[in-house]
């Protein structure tokens, strides 16, 4: 029963919130790609083949399309196909750090 | 149309300015990005001054802007008040970044070829227009952004309680019909 009340309580939670609070607590370092909200296995293996093989690559990326959320989109989705929920995930966490820590 | 993907960096930097297109430096991971917004641009026939004859001969255009440099110095100071005129108009339209930059970019192209000490004077206005509505924007991104956090729940929240409901009014049937033994009467 309880189990049962904690799966429910889980789901209703954003299921990217965990990996963004672990995210913007503390400087990214050298985290690799999959560390990113809305970036998992698959879609970070993409980025990897591109080059982008660390959150902070991603991050230049972010900072050379002066964090305008149109143009990473729409980068994020030419680099590793990522839907909208995955771009605003990624694009809202970064801009979180930046401001943040940046 | 000429070809898009054979221009150079600084090429395509030129372009983006030509129509009016705010955009950051154009370097080997955003050069694609930006070609396919100029592509988009360009089909949709926005209003576009082509220079790139200019920028050819700079040598030349030395000596032709110099005829032009005392005009559009008053022109930059005389259309500040247009410009805050037609302000009003663009926040209507979807595309507010580029047409704002579209309306301020015809004194640009006269003054590309020279880089000499008018530059920092040129970019004086433009970049506090740039400062003013990138404030603008961002308050109202912010203003969008809570609100998509809000709903961003997995399981909607009317549902919830209505499950909640549903188990606790199943649970209370349960009870109910259980028969008593001499156990449970000290609970019931």
């Amino acid at each position: 029963m309880l189990q049962l009340i904690l799966w429910i309580s889980d789901k209703t939670m954003s299921s990217t919130s965990k990996k963004h609070g672990a995210f913007v607590a503390e400087p990214m370092g050298e985290k690799r790609v999959t560390a990113l909200p809305g970036i998992g296995k698959i879609l970070g293996g993409r980025m990897e083949e591109s080059g982008f093989d660390k959150a902070n690559v991603v991050l230049g990326q972010f900072l050379v399309l002066k964090k305008d959320e149109e143009l990473f989109d729409n980068w994020l989705k030419d680099t590793c196909g990522a839907n909208a929920k995955q771009q605003r995930d990624c694009y809202g966490c970064l801009r979180e750090w930046c401001d943040d820590f940046l | 149309m000429d070809s898009l993907s054979s221009k150079s960096l600084p090429e395509i930097s030129n372009l983006l300015d030509e129509y009016g297109i705010k955009h950051g430096p154009v370097v080997e991971t955003t050069r694609n990005l930006y070609v396919k917004k100029l592509r988009e641009a360009m089909t949709k026939g926005k209003r576009a001054k082509p220079s790139s004859d200019k920028t050819f001969y700079r040598e030349e255009e030395e000596e032709v802007t110099y005829v032009y440099r005392t005009p559009t110095r008053s022109d930059i100071s005389g259309d500040g008040g247009a410009y805050m005129r037609s302000r009003p108009e663009w926040t209507e339209r979807e595309y507010e970044h580029e047409t704002s930059y579209s309306s301020y970019s015809k004194p640009r192209p006269e003054y590309r070829g020279s880089d000499l000490v008018d530059e920092p004077y040129m970019y004086d206005t433009p970049s506090t227009y740039k400062n003013s509505y990138s404030k603008i924007t961002a308050m109202k991104s912010e203003q969008q952004v809570p609100k998509v956090q809000k709903s961003s729940r997995l399981v909607p929240l009317w549902l919830q309680l209505l499950f909640f409901l549903a188990l606790a009014a199943f649970l209370y049937l349960v009870f109910s019909n259980m028969e008593i033994n001499e156990s449970i009467k000290g609970i019931m």
